[in-house]
């Protein structure tokens, strides 16, 4: 289902970093595969990994911060950017956790990062899932 | 939730292909029970004449129902005898499966719902305590199928047009995995079923209202053991690599076997869930709510640690 696009499809939801908000951006997540026609496997993957992004740093900052989820959608790939403030000095993504073994599986790129271009300070994901990516 | 598979089918291959007709005596036999009307607020209760009907029809196994409470519980004979009485008063799990029929659950489910409600029925029944068996066993077996619609019902209000549509596309997933060898992607599941790909869509959000299915559970939990075993040896050579195996190993060893092992296939043996779907016996929409439950309990349970 190739549409002709210009360019990438963003979608940008900004969230306070809560875990009662991260069903509604796995819904989210889960729509924009669907309509992006990723088969069930690749949702249901994407699903679970913006659900484990999210729940991974909306501990690592406070509620009254804000979390930012990034999709960037186009023909071949979602690509998924979660950051926020960490909560206190020293705050970061593990990448020794299981919660980063899942990421790893269910994604077919992912990376922690420490401060992006707006924010020296923030932490985050970032991640791409395929479009048809086999395994 | 489709089993089409012979060998997931239900917990005793045997009671269910019960020879033509004899499910459709229950339509008389059990008049006073179909009356009911759906919800069975009635359960139980029967008018002269539909008990007098029934008690014809099963008259022959009212016996053997004592002669198989009487044996004991490592008796050779048992599996014989209860395999006879669970396929002699199968049409009575069939009518009540039916009376269930019309709220979005795949008939097959029910009856095998049922089914288990009456293979309970025919294990706990006990004739010495002077009640008649369809007095216990209807309102048994209408509890198994009502606490299957409680426990995988919907969690939230979903119109019918969607739960109808949730059947069709689980079905479909199933033949189009079969066939392309990976999941299918919306668009082949709207082509398939000739519906627009939005409703596809729309059918694939409701999905995840739907709860988890035990009757899945049920079903695979005794037959599966052995070959889910083998499956976790391969796994566990994955583990084995990880450096936090301290941590998670034991949380995986809490886990009931079958989510321990799709949580394996799918992170340490790098399996996709239709794969892993295929392998272990059930739908690949099924493997996607057991990993997603599987690892909110896991992250909980890690965070406790």
């Amino acid at each position: 289902m190739s549409v002709a696009h210009p360019g990438p499809t963003v979608v940008e939801l900004r969230i306070s970093a809560r875990p009662t908000l991260i069903p509604t951006v796995r819904t989210v997540a889960s729509d924009l595969a669907g309509r992006a026609d990723f088969d069930l496997d690749a949702i249901s993957d994407l699903r679970m990994a913006v659900d484990e992004a999210c729940t991974t740093l909306v501990r690592l900052t406070t509620e009254d911060d804000t979390l930012t989820c990034v999709f960037t959608v186009d023909n071949e790939s979602i690509g998924v950017s979660v950051s926020t403030r960490p909560g206190w000095l020293g705050a970061k993504v593990s990448t020794e956790s299981f919660g980063w073994r899942v990421l790893q599986t269910l994604a077919d790129e992912v990376q922690a990062h420490e401060g992006n271009d707006g924010d020296p300070d923030s932490i985050g994901i970032a991640m791409v899932k395929r479009l048809g990516a086999v395994q | 939730m489709t089993r089409s598979e012979p060998s997931s089918s239900a917990p005793s291959n045997g009671p269910l292909e019960s020879p033509n007709g004899s499910a459709e005596l229950d339509e008389t036999s059990l008049e006073a029970d179909g009356a009911s009307e759906g919800d069975g607020a009635t359960d139980g209760t029967a008018d002269d004449e539909g008990e007098r009907r029934r008690d014809t029809e099963y008259a022959h196994l009212v016996p053997l129902l004592s002669e198989f409470a009487a044996l004991e519980a490592d008796d050779p004979r048992r599996e014989a005898l209860r395999d006879e009485l669970v396929e002699g008063y199968l049409p009575v799990a069939r009518h009540i499966a039916r009376r269930f029929s019309n709220r979005g659950e795949p008939m097959d489910d029910l009856v095998q719902v049922a089914t288990v409600g009456l293979i309970n029925a025919v294990d706990r029944f006990q004739p010495d305590r002077g009640s008649d068996f369809f007095s216990f066993a209807v309102p048994t077996i209408s509890g198994e199928v009502r606490r299957h619609f409680r426990d995988q019902g919907w969690s939230m209000r979903v119109p019918r047009r969607l739960k109808d549509l949730h059947v069709s596309i689980n079905a479909t997933v199933s033949e189009l995995s079969q066939g392309l060898g990976r999941a299918p992607r919306p668009s082949e599941i709207a082509a398939k079923l000739g519906v627009p790909v939005a409703d596809v869509l729309e059918g694939l959000e409701a999905a995840q209202a739907y709860r988890s299915s035990s009757l899945d559970e049920m079903l695979t939990s005794e037959e599966g053991g052995a070959t889910l075993g083998d499956l976790l040896g391969e796994a566990d050579a994955e583990l084995e690599r990880v450096e936090y195996q301290q941590a998670l190993e034991p949380l995986l060893g809490e886990l009931p076997e079958r989510e321990r092992t799709i949580v394996m296939l799918r992170f340490f043996g790098n399996l996709t869930q239709t794969q892993i779907a295929d392998r272990v016996g059930i739908s690949q929409m099924h493997v996607s709510r057991l990993l997603a439950q599987t690892l909110v309990k896991l992250r909980h349970r890690l965070e406790a640690e």
